[in-house]
Formats: C-alpha cells, sequence, structure tokens
C-alpha cells in the first residue's frame, strides 16, 4: 500500500503531505482495530481543502495524527505525515508541541465546550500567544483583543474580560478561531467548525473562517459531514470512507461528476434528503479489524465486480483528481 | 449578583436551618424517656423534691412552652446549665470546642497535603506506582474506623516504640496563657516554645488518624475530578495549540478540580468541628464529640441541645466559607 499517483509537475510542494497514514489501536491481537487504512493526503500552500466522510470515517483521527494528539492506545503504524518537508511522525514531543499552535492550529466544534470556563477568553488567547512567541503579559493581551475584534466580536477589549459562559455559541466559535489563528498558522485544521450552529450563524462563521485564513495566507483544512459546506468554502475536496480517502480534486469536479461510486453514493444521500426522500447507501460500513483485504466499497457498490476484491484499489490520477477504485 | 446581598441572603437561610435543627433537637431530647430531675436530686431524694426540681427546670409545662422558653433562652445568648457538671453550657464549651476547633483543623490541614496532591499525581500519570498507592492508602482509610487506627497507632508510637506521648488530654505540658483557647496558636502567641512542643505532640496521633480517614476519600474525590478534567474539550484545545504541559495542568485543570474538592474539604472540615467522638475518646481529649455523648448517657439536655447546634452551626459557617470562596474563585457564580 506505499503506491501513490506522481504529483503533476505543475504542482508545488504541498504544504501538508500525508502518505499512507495507518494506525491502529494495540489490543495485543493481530486483529487489533485499525481505523485509518493508508490514507493518502496533500493540502498545498495557501488553499483549502475539505476532508468530507460519514462518521466514523477517520477524519478526526487523521486530523489528530497530523497534530501528534492520536486518543489514548492508538498507533502510527505505518506511513507519513509531513509539514512543509519536515517529518511530524518521527519528531520529538517537544518540537511537535511547539508546532502545534505555531504552524498547525486546530479548532474543535463545540467551540464553548473547548475554551476553559475559569479562565477569561482573552487570557487563553494571550497565552497560547506568549506560549509562541516573546511578546510579555501586555503585549500578548493587546494582540488578543485585536484578534477578536478582527474576527468580529463587538467591544473586543471588554469581552476579552468576559468567561466562556458570557459568550454565545457563535461568539465562541469566533473566540476559538482567534485562539487558532493567534500565531500565525500555516495550516489550519478545522474539525467539524459549525457543527451546532444554526444555518445563518454557520454561514457567518464559515465566511470569517475562509476570509481570515485567506487574508492570512495560510491554508485550510475542513473536517465536516456536510457536502454543502465543502462546495461552499473549499476549492479542493477529499471523500474519506473507512479510513481511506476515495477520491479526492477539485471540489466543483468531484461534487458534480464523481469518478468513484462511493462518492457517487454520498452525493445522492446527500442530494435526496433535499427532495424529502432520503436515500440510504445498502448494507454498513465494514468493521476495521486487521488491514482492508480488498475495497471496502466493494460488499455495497453497485459496480463491484470480482476485481475489486483483488485488493484495496490505491489512488491514481485520472484528469484533474485521483481515485481509489479500479473500476473509475 | 452582589456579594454582600449574596451573603445576606446566606444568613437568613442559615438562621432558619439553625431554627429547624434546635427544633427537631429539642423535641427528640424531650422524647427521651426519664426524667431528669431524678439525676439531678438523686435516686434516694423524697417524692417532693423530684416535683420541685421538675418545676424548677419547667420540665412539667408543655413541650412548646418548654422549647419557647429555650429559644428565649438562646436568644440572649443562655445555653442553659448542665445539670451534671454544673456550669452553664457557654462555660463547658468555652473550654471544650477549642480542643476539637484546633484538633478538626490540624487534622484538615494534614488531610489536605496528602490527599490532593496525590490526587492530583495519580490522576496525570495512570497506573503508575502513586496511582496504586493512591488506591491502597485511600482504600486502607476508607475502610478503617477511627477508633481502630487510633488504638494500632498507640500501639505502634506509643506502647512499642516509645516515640509518642501517652494519650493524656491536650497537653502534658504548661497550658499557654488563654487568647484562642488553642494551645498550640496560644502559645505561639505567647512565645512559649515548650509549650507549643508539648501540645503539639498531643495533638500528633489523633490528628494523623483523623487526617487518614478523612483525606482517604478525598484522594478519590480529586483523582476523579482530575481525570474528567484533564480529558476535557477545552484541555484538548489548550494542548492543541501547543499550551506547555505545567500551564495545562496548573493554570487549565487544577482551579476546575479545586472547587469540587474544596466543597468536600469543607463537608469534611464541619464533620470535624462537630466533634469527632469515638478519636476523642481514644486519645482522651476533652472535646465537644466526648462532652455530648457524656452528657447524652446522663440526660443531660442543655449540653446535648447545645453540641447539636454547634455541630450544625459549624456547618454552615464552612459551607457559607466555601461559597463565599466560590464566588470569588468561579466566575460562572457571579453572573
Amino acid at each position: 500500500m506505499t503506491g501513490r499517483p506522481a504529483s503533476p509537475a505543475t504542482e508545488a510542494p504541498p504544504l501538508l503531505d500525508i502518505e499512507n497514514l495507518t494506525v491502529g489501536f494495540h489490543t495485543g491481537t493481530e486483529d487489533a482495530s485499525m481505523p485509518l487504512q493508508g490514507v493518502n493526503l496533500r493540502v498545498p500552500h495557501a488553499s483549502r481543502m475539505s476532508l468530507v466522510g460519514e462518521s466514523g470515517s477517520g477524519k478526526s483521527l487523521t486530523a489528530s495524527a497530523v497534530i501528534g494528539m492520536l486518543p489514548e492506545g492508538a498507533e502510527i503504524l505505518r506511513g507519513s505525515i509531513r509539514l512543509g518537508g519536515e517529518d511530524l511522525i518521527g519528531a520529538p514531543k517537544r518540537r511537535l508541541r511547539d508546532l502545534r499552535g505555531r504552524q498547525i492550529a486546530i479548532m474543535f466544534q463545540n467551540p464553548r465546550a473547548s475554551l476553559n470556563p475559569v479562565l477569561t477568553v482573552g487570557g487563553q488567547i494571550a497565552e497560547v500567544i506568549r506560549t509562541h512567541s516573546d511578546a510579555g503579559r501586555r503585549e500578548s493581551h493587546r494582540r488578543a483583543v485585536d484578534l477578536l475584534d478582527q474576527m468580529g466580536v463587538p467591544d473586543a477589549r471588554r469581552r476579552a474580560g468576559d468567561y466562556v459562559h458570557q459568550y454565545s455559541g457563535g461568539m465562541a466559535q469566533r473566540a476559538a478561531l482567534a485562539m487558532a489563528l493567534s500565531c500565525q498558522p500555516d495550516l489550519l485544521i478545522a474539525d467539524e467548525p459549525t457543527t451546532g450552529l444554526d444555518a445563518t450563524l454557520q454561514q457567518q462563521v464559515l465566511e470569517l473562517v475562509v476570509e481570515q485564513v485567506s487574508d492570512r495566507g495560510a491554508s485550510l483544512l475542513l473536517i465536516t459531514h456536510d457536502i454543502a459546506i465543502a462546495r461552499q468554502t473549499c476549492e479542493r475536496t477529499a471523500v474519506m470512507y473507512a479510513g481511506r480517502v476515495m477520491e479526492s480534486g477539485p471540489t466543483a469536479s468531484v461534487t458534480s461528476s464523481p469518478a468513484n461510486p462511493y462518492t457517487t453514493a454520498l452525493l445522492r444521500a446527500f442530494a435526496t434528503v433535499d427532495e424529502g426522500r432520503m436515500y440510504a447507501i445498502p448494507g454498513t460500513v465494514p468493521t476495521l479489524f486487521g488491514p482492508l483485504a480488498e475495497c471496502p466499497f466493494a460488499s455495497r457498490c453497485p459496480e463491484a465486480g470480482d476485481v475489486c476484491r483483488d485488493g484495496v484499489p490505491e489512488l491514481r490520477a485520472i484528469e484533474d483528481r485521483e481515485v481509489a477504485c479500479v473500476k473509475a | 449578583m452582589h456579594l454582600a446581598v449574596y451573603v445576606l441572603r446566606r444568613l437568613a437561610y442559615m438562621l432558619v436551618a439553625l431554627f429547624g435543627v434546635s427544633l427537631v433537637a429539642f423535641v427528640v431530647t424531650r422524647l427521651l424517656p426519664g426524667n431528669p430531675a431524678y439525676m439531678i436530686v438523686g435516686e434516694m431524694a423524697d417524692e417532693s423534691t423530684v416535683i420541685a426540681v421538675t418545676e424548677r427546670l419547667g420540665l412539667n409545662l408543655p413541650i412548646h412552652e418548654q422549647y419557647f422558653r429555650y429559644i428565649q433562652q438562646l436568644a440572649s445568648g443562655d445555653l442553659g446549665d448542665s445539670w451534671r457538671t454544673r456550669n452553664p453550657v457557654t462555660t463547658d464549651i468555652g473550654s471544650r470546642w477549642p480542643a476539637t476547633i484546633e484538633l478538626g483543623s490540624a487534622a484538615l490541614i494534614l488531610a489536605l497535603a496528602w490527599s490532593v496532591p496525590l490526587g492530583i499525581v495519580s490522576a496525570l500519570r495512570r497506573h503508575s506506582i502513586s496511582d496504586r498507592l493512591a488506591n491502597a492508602l485511600s482504600g486502607f482509610g476508607v475502610s478503617i474506623p477511627e477508633f481502630f487506627l487510633g488504638m494500632i497507632l498507640l500501639l505502634v508510637f506509643f506502647a512499642t516504640l516509645e516515640w509518642a506521648p501517652p494519650a493524656l488530654g491536650r497537653t502534658l505540658g504548661d497550658v499557654p496563657p488563654h487568647t484562642t483557647g488553642l494551645y498550640t496558636v496560644d502559645a505561639v502567641l505567647a512565645g512559649d516554645w515548650e509549650a507549643f512542643k508539648a501540645a503539639a505532640v498531643q495533638m500528633i496521633l489523633p490528628a494523623v488518624t483523623l487526617a487518614v480517614t478523612v483525606g482517604a476519600p478525598m484522594v478519590r474525590v480529586t483523582r476523579g475530578f482530575m481525570r474528567e478534567t484533564m480529558a476535557s474539550h477545552h484541555i484538548r484545545s489548550a494542548r492543541a495549540l501547543g499550551v506547555p504541559e505545567r500551564s495545562i495542568v496548573l493554570r487549565h485543570a487544577l482551579p476546575n478540580v479545586l472547587l469540587p474538592v474544596s466543597t468536600m474539604g469543607a463537608i469534611m472540615y464541619g464533620y470535624l468541628l462537630g466533634g469527632t467522638v469515638l478519636v476523642e475518646f481514644v486519645f482522651a481529649r476533652p472535646g465537644i464529640g466526648k462532652y455530648a455523648i457524656d452528657s447524652i448517657s446522663e440526660s443531660d439536655f442543655a449540653p446535648v441541645l447545645a453540641a447539636v447546634l454547634l455541630s450544625a452551626l459549624s456547618y454552615l459557617v464552612v459551607y457559607l466559607v466555601m461559597d463565599i470562596l466560590h464566588f470569588v474563585i468561579d466566575p460562572r457564580t457571579r453572573t
């Protein structure tokens, strides 16, 4: 599972380069749970990439692996993660901690829970700034207020001294974004940033994220289960299923003319919700114990044939994208 | 809400609570069988003497009138007289409660000193030696009765090793001049180190006994809350932005843990201040718990009621102080 398509010559070396990332939970047996089965994903500099997939497809786990914060018991079995050419998997803990916040920042869903209830919002942002720079207490607080202001928090100077329980969901997400962007990271990972916000707020927050990331020349890796959000915010999209990237390419073409039958099925499931009927992909997601032996979608795929069961299809370049399907 | 308003409201609640406690305690003591008049005059007294004493004490009146008289008495700061010690109860308590406060405070400080750090460290390093130690010690402390631990300590440190002095009251040295009634504090205030040593040495074993049993559940509570906090979203977020582990533990997690742990500490302190009968007995310390038990066995109502009220008051005051403290620490209570 090491093969990967060659990058087109015109493409610059990517900011984030995940290759064949395989993560397992060590249970001591051969059939350990392996939620990531060789993920290949590249995020170019100053770009916006969405990672789309159902719950359990491995999106968030991929993000956790990138920031070096896998859950307890999980372990990277194979593969590499490179940020600007630097190998993150072999990097010492200290180095990873230094990178977190300064080069890679992440914001999670449920912003109100991701801010500390007993520390002021401004104080938390200021601490991140102090962690990664020589700024003193006063200077870091001034910058924290500036950031809140840039994120559209009204009356930022006063609000910086407030606690998260005094913030609404939308304001808390703005504060979380301010904190994530406080040290000018090259890559912002946003894990379902708008889950739990109402539609209007969702729109505002997404626009803000896109605007702020673009203004800073940073890249965005947006994790979402909602294709509509991917369409709206990101020029590129990668579709994940059962711990693998099934298809990746320009969002417009991936979502309008999918090349992988899984993408087609996922889009159909989305589209038919709008028409008032539900379409569910038949069958169930395979349980990921031990390495996959065949295409993970083979058992549910309308186009599957014997060739699909001969091995796990690798991502290969087809026209403007990469597809992991032997039939494509 | 303004702090002053909050405190005033709490003080009003406190009065209501004390009123309720006094009512229940009063009724219960009056329902106990046995006429205390016999205790006072002795078994050989004749009928008319008994009746005279009963009337003098007001014990022939209907119970609600007795209660009413008691409350009036209370309002003027009079807790009644003990017919066992023949002293006003306020005098008896004045000499006994400081012993309880002194021991309870020492025990609480010791309990906090071992249980909270151990709880935190064991939460941070699951399955480590400190985690196992926390399990063993808290299991031991929760399961062993106080008086039994006290006896074991006496057996080992007094009878066998002869490191500890005999358990004979609060001090074997000079009693320092009275300021607070706490011998150790008074000795320090008087600059008398001999007296301080004599009083402190008498306190070590009982304080350790109580610190083990009171600290044991606190280890578990601290460890539980610390684990929960360390697994929370805001800790993960702070880590994900590179905040150093030292700050994660001390600045981000600890305040969230100290809120519930301090509540637990307050409950324990309230318990300790109400008098710890068995430990006072084992170490022959004249505290409020021993006073209450001695009084109960002799149908001496006034001291029993006073001890119950005092115990309730200690709880209420400790809780109030705790809540004021939370009001200051926890921003969520302020809005």
